[in-house]
Order: structure tokens, then sequence, then C-alpha cells
């Protein structure tokens, strides 16, 4: 078996297969698990299964290469059972395994580095209850996102998750990495909403966390298999709090002369104890693509229902409709992501810069120096417009409008100036109008990815400045401010850049995440606020938590004595002995 | 006295604890062991009050030597854990100091051994505050307060404190010292931090932590509402609850405990409910009216802020006091009534009565603290105890302090992992 292990994990990491399996047998042995029809060892299938969403896979698949890291067998089950008999199982044989979702991670978390087992969850997507008395919902891991958003919303509540990759990842997925939602800075991180978990541990036993809420004394074990990203077991269904679904939504643009006059007026309506659902705050650049792309005028899609309601009224939202917009399918590449974005920065840019986007945007990538100056001193000029800010209160009518007047009054104060609905509506209908193709940009020698990090407010701007130029050595790069708290507050940017080659650009990408994690760490931030570790930031998991560390590696000789559970993930040791599958 | 318990009486246990910690800071006196709610029977027992965390670094280096067993204590609020080797008992009283405090992140960092009261004293001159969290807890030091974890910690407002926590500071058994790191929210693997935090001391000595403050309200409200039963009072709180109400305190009394607390005279035969709003003063208002519209909804009558403000008062230890309850528990929020009923039956059955408030409420869950009474004397021991414990539980009631069955092997495996030699005692 050859195990390919890509330059910067390779480092740190060598793989130890012993042992082999014969496959036939381990079939066999699969099979009487959970019936003939649900193990998989063929071609197309292992193919699949040997991917996420990391672009850095997109850069091999666009020439062709084969996968890297397929699975040896997929294996679908269908209760808490089969799974605890097919982890007792590969237990016993020193098989690695590896849960899977949607596959939507952008971290290669699910990637199985070392073969084995992948364990589809996707068949077990029940709600298996939703107590109106207790508040709460229990489902499986398996669900899609959307399902269990529109199944609760046609019930009268919401969850109040709302990533962007809600229409293709699962509740188990979310669980897994700790995902986070565009409305967090009123319900939280899907961390907040969990109250237990049932999961099979990696010495195949069953176990429910949480069954006494606080009550219990020791380790929250809730809290420890959240996040674990498949490394201490196998999450089958969980039991989540659910909110009534609000009865008002009201959502404002503000507009603001400089980014720290933006962040600090979101961090003074937070502390003053105020909850928006959505805050999000665009830097100059960001703006600048935004305000271009007339995102601040008050249009909407033909046909689309007025969201926000006129300016300084509310409307419910629709029945049925929650805070999900219709699945936008078909949507084609309405843009290649952040080069388009470029190309809205063009007319306005002077002679230089023009001379080098006209020469390609390619070669203007790969110059992001020289471009993200450009482009810093052009998109103040350019825009004439400040930082974008659009916020977005809901709730209980009674108490939200309330909240939405002093929160549209404490931004006026702090400097920002009140833009209307528009600019709110137009976002909250666009949101996930992305594009499910592959971006066209990959296909031109160009990559794109997003790095979101997060830190107190007092390291916040150090945070911004060192990734920002850490990335900007190698990358165009640009960011916005979301999931805000009390406390501090997280820093999605996206950069793209481009090489001539395959190998020239995987160098580059890992330069790009070791330069701008590194950044991260150095300023005193995390390095990942809701996209997760995976096989993308393992390399950087002993910086980030450093002695800390030994408390997870206890945790995961303590529930996968064996290591058999996404070994090579997170910075964890090695297993010593797995076992590789004869083919 | 086995051989092994003489030797370390007689050896130089006490000089070597003296020449880490200062020889005035180590003791055997009977009188300073009660102090901490031990006791010089049985076992040796030396009290040690640490300055630093790397003196308790050191300390837990040399127990391992000693092959002695090293057990944190408090403000005595609970007994230190018994074991059957020598003990060295840590009074981290001293390590008092707030290390590092955040005005601009509302972030602070404290020692273990601070008490909540001692931090509010430092922050509330600055107009900062922890939060609203009951006044009665926040009388114990933060390493007591969250090595245990139970409901009771938590306001409607500002969550549940082992919530609040960002980072916490620690010694493991084999002398390490760590320190989990800060954000405000994460995606890096599991939250390191909740090894430790309800582990009572077992897995690690927490030296201090970094947590969320806030600033002190800008309007306080205080409101009461006279409820025709002690259902009523719980249907009306969670209904303003689930319609986004956030309150700083709720209390809910049953008709007894609101006699015998708040005075016969206010709502004879009723239930009351108090409730305390905070906030921007359009927010702690507009909160304020929230709880009276669906108190007036499920037939309840307005009071005032009067009885609210006994409650408050008593809250912060001003007042006459009463009995501590005989028994807290803890329920999702719609059992609140179920449970309630269910002791009230149980009591009387064991030939007693029971009056009981509930308190720490949120959209899914409260808190009920029953007081069992013989006649007009309060009971806490007697035979009904056991017959209300267990039909609160049959009614769908969490007891305080409860251990995870699925999970007691493999906090055997994680102690064996973090902590071999055992010097952090056996898991209570």
């Amino acid at each position: 078996m050859s195990v390919f292990v890509p330059h910067h994990v390779s480092v740190w990491y060598r793989p130890a297969v012993t042992a082999p399996v014969p496959l036939d047998e381990l079939r066999r042995q699969l099979a009487a698990v959970v019936g003939d029809r649900r193990v998989s060892t063929r071609e197309p299938d292992r193919a699949h299964y040997a991917r996420d969403m990391w672009p850095r896979l997109l850069l091999g698949l666009r020439d062709g290469a084969p996968a890297a890291y397929p699975p040896d067998l997929v294996v679908w089950p269908h209760t808490v059972e089969e799974i605890r008999d097919v982890v007792a199982l590969a237990r016993k044989l020193h098989v690695p395994l590896v849960p899977y979702g949607a596959g939507s991670g952008v971290a290669g978390g699910a990637l199985p580095l070392f073969g084995g087992i992948t364990l589809d969850l996707k068949r077990m997507d029940r709600i298996l209850a939703v107590d109106e008395g207790a508040l709460t919902v229990e489902a499986e891991a398996g669900i899609n996102g959307e399902r269990l958003e529109r199944d609760l919303d046609r019930r009268g509540y919401t969850l109040g998750h709302f990533p962007s990759s809600i229409y293709c990842s699962t509740l188990g997925g979310w669980l897994a990495a700790r995902s986070g939602g565009q409305m967090s800075t009123k319900y939280g991180k899907i961390e907040d909403m969990v109250l237990g978990v049932t999961a099979v541990t990696g010495r195949g036993e069953i176990v429910t966390t949480g069954r006494h809420g606080r009550a219990t004394s020791g380790p929250d074990w809730t809290q420890l298999l959240v996040g674990s990203e498949g490394t201490l077991g196998v999450i089958a269904s969980a039991r989540l709090r659910i909110h009534r679904r609000p009865e008002v939504r009201h959502l404002r643009g503000f507009e603001f002369p400089r980014l720290t006059a933006g962040l600090e007026a979101i961090r003074r309506v937070l502390q003053r104890g105020l909850r928006p659902a959505v805050v999000r705050l665009y830097d100059e650049f960001d703006s600048a693509m935004n305000f271009a792309r007339g995102d601040h005028t008050e249009t909407r899609r033909p046909g689309a229902p007025p969201i926000g309601g006129r300016s300084g009224q509310s409307q419910a939202p629709l029945p049925g409709h929650g805070a999900l917009p219709d699945i936008p399918i078909g949507v084609p590449a309405r843009d290649d992501g952040p080069l388009a974005w470029v190309r809205t920065l063009v007319p306005g840019l002077g002679g230089a810069g023009k001379r080098i986007l006209q020469a390609g945007l390619g070669v203007a990538l790969e110059r992001p120096r020289l471009l993200n100056a450009l482009l810093e001193s052009a998109a103040t000029s350019l825009s004439r417009h400040g930082c974008l800010l659009i916020v977005g209160v809901e709730g209980g009518k009674a108490r939200a409008d309330v909240e939405a007047d002093l929160v549209w009054r404490e931004l006026s104060q702090a400097g920002g100036k009140d833009l209307g609905t528009g600019p709110g509506e137009r976002w909250l209908s666009r949101r996930y109008a992305v594009s499910y193709e592959m971006p066209k940009m990959f296909s031109s020698g160009a990559f794109v990815d997003t790095m979101e990090v997060a830190s107190t407010w007092e390291r916040l701007l150090d945070l911004y400045t060192g990734v920002r130029r850490a990335i900007g050595e190698h990358a165009f790069v640009m960011a916005h401010f979301s999931h805000a708290y009390p406390e501090g507050c997280s820093i999605y940017f996206t950069f793209a850049g481009h090489a001539p080659n395959r190998a020239a650009a995987e160098r580059k990408y890992d330069a790009i995440w070791r330069d701008g994690l590194a950044a991260a760490t150095r300023a005193g931030g995390t390095i990942s606020h809701h996209h997760g570790v995976g096989l993308l930031k393992a390399p950087f998991m002993a910086d980030e938590h450093r002695e800390s560390m030994a408390l997870y590696q206890a945790v995961k000789d303590t529930l996968d004595p064996e290591g058999i559970c996404n070994p090579g993930k997170m910075g964890l040791k090695a297993p010593r002995d797995l076992a590789g599958v004869q083919r | 006295v086995s051989s092994r318990d003489a030797t370390f009486l007689s050896g130089d246990a006490q000089a070597r604890l003296g020449d880490i910690v200062g020889a005035r800071e180590v003791t055997r006196q009977p009188r300073e062991l009660a102090a901490v709610g031990a006791s010089s029977e049985g076992v040796p027992t030396f009290l040690v009050r640490p300055g630093t965390a790397s003196e308790i670094a050191e300390v837990v280096r040399l127990a391992a030597k000693l092959g002695a067993v090293v057990l944190p204590v408090g403000t005595a609020s609970r007994r230190p854990r018994t074991s059957s080797r020598p003990r060295i008992l840590l009074d981290i009283k001293r390590l008092d100091h707030v290390t590092f405090l955040d005005e601009t992140s509302l972030v602070v960092q404290v020692q273990a051994g601070a008490t909540g009261l001692g931090l509010e004293e430092l922050l509330r001159p600055r107009g900062l505050t922890l939060g609203d969290f009951p006044p009665a807890v926040l009388g114990s030091t933060v390493g007591g307060m969250l090595s245990v974890r139970t409901p009771g910690k938590s306001s409607p407002r500002h969550g549940f404190l082992e919530d609040a926590v960002l980072g916490v500071s620690a010694v493991l058994a084999d002398g390490r010292t760590l320190h989990t790191r800060v954000a405000p929210r994460r995606a890096t693997g599991p939250d390191l931090g909740r090894v430790l935090l309800g582990s009572e001391g077992s897995l690690g000595i927490m030296t201090g932590c970094v947590l969320r403050i806030h600033r002190r309200p800008e309007t306080r409200l205080l409101d009461a509402h006279r409820l025709p039963d002690f259902a009523a009072a719980v249907t009306a709180a969670a209904a303003a609850l689930r319609s986004d109400a956030k309150p700083a305190a709720l209390r809910l009394f049953d008709p007894a405990e609101a006699a015998a607390y708040l005075g016969e005279e206010i709502a004879p035969g009723a239930a009351v409910l108090c409730v305390a709003t905070a906030g921007p003063s359009e927010l702690a208002t507009v909160d304020r009216e929230i709880f009276a519209s669906f108190a007036q909804q499920h037939g309840g009558t307005p009071l005032g802020p009067g009885p609210a403000e006994i409650w408050w008062k008593r809250r912060f230890g001003q007042g006459s006091q009463t009995t501590a309850p005989s028994l807290e528990i803890t329920a999702p929020l719609h059992r609140l009534p179920i449970v309630h009923a269910a002791i009230q039956a149980a009591a009387v059955g064991a030939g007693r009565r029971a009056r009981a408030h509930a308190s720490r409420l949120d959209e899914w869950s409260g808190c009920l603290f029953v007081t069992l009474l013989d006649g007009e004397r309060p009971d806490p021991a007697g035979p009904a105890r056991a017959a209300v414990t267990q039909a609160a539980h049959a009614a769908g009631a969490d007891l305080v302090g409860v251990r995870d069955a699925d999970f007691l092997p493999y906090l055997a495996a994680l102690k064996a992992r973090l902590d071999p030699a055992g010097i952090f005692g056996d898991p209570s």
C-alpha cells in the first residue's frame, strides 16, 4: 500500500502500516454487519470518497492526477448498533476508520490517509424527536443541514445554524468540526447548541453524553467529542437546543469611514449586551467589491419576496421559508470569485495597475505584493466609500424591535452611516447563491481558498494586519469580519494565487497556510474559528495548543486506544501498528 | 500508623514542603485543618498554602516522591476527599491575584484562589462584573466554583459559569504546567479545558483561568406578580423566556415558600414570580413588560417591585436569613411543575411537607430548591429526603453531582493516563 503524504505533512508524520488484512475477508465481515449492498470496494466509490472540498486537492484534480487517499472500502450504516459493530471490527483488526458526512469540509479532515474504512453516515438521516416542551431536537448525524432546518421551520422553530455549506453539509459534520453559522452572534456556534451526543467511541462502545445536563460531575464529554473530527469515535446522533422561529427580522447596512471605526462600533454594540444575529464588516477591499457590485443599493431579484421590508419596518420571515432561501439549483457560476472581484476594480485603477491586470489576471496574481499594494491605494479612491457593515437583529417582536433600534443608534453614534435595508436584504438573498461547480479560475492555473482565524478584541487588529501581510506575500487577499462576540471576533480571509504548474501552486499554497497560520499564532489568535483542522492545519496544532496537546492526546488514548479513528489528523501522535488492507 | 505513614510524619516531609512554600505555610494544626473542613484524625495530613502555580507544581512532584496525595481545599464548603495515603491538602487562597484585566475584550485572568466576590470587588469600581450569577455561588473560590459543575451557577443573560471560561491554567500529576489558549471561539479540536472543569481536582490542579466579564448594566428593574399556583408561574416564565425575554434573574416561589420567605400577607395562598431585568433601560423595560404580559395571560396580578426587593436584598445576604434548602435539583423547564407536584406528594406520603422555589431558569431548564418541613421545623435530613429525591427523579429531574454511567470506565482510563500514580487521589 502506497501512501502519498503532502510535503507539509510528511515532515512530521511517518506512517506505520503493518500486518495486512485481506480485502475480501474484511468485506465479508463488514457485509455481515450492514448487509452486502452497503459495502463497496468499487473504484468509482473509492475515488469519490478520496476527496472532500479541500482546495489543495482541486489542484491535483485539475491535473487529472489519481486520488491521493482512497479508502479501501465504503460502508453505509443505518443504525448506531451497526456503527458500533463496524468500529469493533475495525478495532479488532487495527484497520483505520474515517466517518464521512457530505464531504463539504475544506481542510481534508475526511480523507482516509491510510486507506481502510470510510463510514458514510448519510443514510442515518432521521429526525428522532422534536420535543416542543423541552425545546430540543434530536437527529441522526447524517441528516442534511437544509432538511433539518426546513423541518424545524415547518414546525415553527429554528436551530439558528446557517453555515454557507448548509445545503451540502450534515449535522455530524457540523459537530465534528465545530461549525459556525452566519447568525452565530445570537445563536452561537454548533458547540453552543448541542446538549448531548450519542457516539461510538474508538473502543467500539455506544455512549450518550449530556443525559443529566449540568448535573453531571467529571469532564464534559460532549465538549470533548464535539470538534474531535472523527479522532475519538463516530458521532451517531445529537440532541440540540432549538428556538422559536423569529417573529421579526431587521436588517441594515451601515458604512464606516475606516475599518477600525466599524470594529469599534461592533464591540460597543456587543458589550452593551445587545445581540444582533448577523454582524458582517467588510474590510476596505472587500467593501469596495461589494459597493462596486451594487450591494449597497436597494435591489431585489425579480419575484423574490421582500425579506427585510421597507426601511424602518420589519417583516416576518415567510412560513416554511425561515432564514433559508430556496436552494439555488442551477445557479451558473456568477463569477470566478476574487478574480472577478478584482476585475470590477479595474476601471478605476490607474495606469500601472491597469497594465498589470490587462496583461492577464494570472500574471497579476503572480505579483501578489504589487497587486495588493495597487488595490490598497485604489480601493479607497475607487469606492469613495469606507467599510460596509451588515447587521441583523431578530427574535420575538416586542424585544427585537427595541433591540434593533438600540443597535442602529449605537452604530450611528459610533460614526456609521445608515444605508437602509438594501445591503442586508441583498446579502440575505444572495448568501447561498454560490456555484457548486469547480471555480473556473482553477482551470486557468489559479487557486482560491479561505482562512478563518479569531482572537479577542484587544489583539484583533494585530491579527488582521499580521495575517493579511503574511498571505499578501504570496496571494491577493481580502477579508471580512463576521462571527462577533462580546470578547472578540473572527476574521475571514479570502485569497487567490496563481502559479505556472501544479507543483509550484502546491508549494505556494502550502507557504500561504504556513505563513498565515504562524502569523495568527504570533498575534495570539486561533488558527481556526469554524472550518476545523483536518489534514491542512494538523502541523500547526502543536503551536496552537502547545503543552495542552497532552490533554487531547490523553483523551485520544482513552477513547481510541488502538488509534484507528481518523489517523494522521489533528496533530495527534501517529498510531504504532495500523493494519493495511491487502488489495 | 503504617510504616509508610510513620516515615511520612517523622521524615523531612514538613521541612521539604516548607522549602517549597515557606515554613509558615505548612501546618498540621488540628484547628487549621478543621478550618478547611479536614480532620487530623486518620491518615497523616499536612495543610500547605502555596503562593504560586510553580510552587504547586513542586509540591505535586514532591508528593509523587513521598507517595502522598495532593487534594485541593477551598472555603470549607466541601470536605476534602478521603484517602488511604498521606494527604497534602492544598489551600490555594494565597493564589488570589487578578493577573490580567483586558477591559477592551472584557476578559480577566484570575488565579484559582480568588473568590468570586473578591473578583467582583475589583471589577465593580471599573463598571465591570462577572455577570448575574447568584451571589451565594460567588462566595467560593474561582477554582472551587469551576471544579464542580452544577446547574445552579447560571443566569439567563450570562449563561453557565463554566461557559464563561475561555482558558484554564493547571498543574498535571507529572508536575507539568499547562495553559489552554484563549480565543472567543475556536474549531481546533475538543475544548480541552473541559477535561479539567468539573473534575474536582482529580485530573489536575486548576491554578487559574481566563473568564469573560461584562459591563455593569445601565439599569436594573425589579417586578413581581401573584399567580394562582406554581405551575402557572412556571408556564408564564417559560412563555416569556421563549419570547426572547432575557432577565437578569428570576425567582418563582410556591405558595408556602412565598409565605415563608416574603411574608404571609403578600400573596396568601398564591405563588409569586419575581423578575429582575437589566441592561440598557429600553431593553430592561421591554423584558419586564414581556414578563408582565405573560403573567397576566396566566391569571396573574401585578404586585409591584416590593416583594422582588425583599428577594433581591436577601440574595445579597441582607435581611433575615432562611435555612438552606434540603435539596437542589434541576429539570427541563416544562417538567418543573410535574416535578414540583411529585415532590409535594412524596413529602406528604412521608409525613412531611415540602415548600420550594425555582430559580436560575433559562429557555430550557431550571433549578428547584426544596425545603422539607416537619411541622414548621426544617427537616433536611429526615426520612422524607430519600422519598422526595426518588419521586423527583422519577418525574424527570436530575440530581446534582450524578455520574454518567456510560463514562465511568473512560473516566478511570483517562485518570490512569493523566495521573497513573493517583497523586490527585481517587475520583470522589
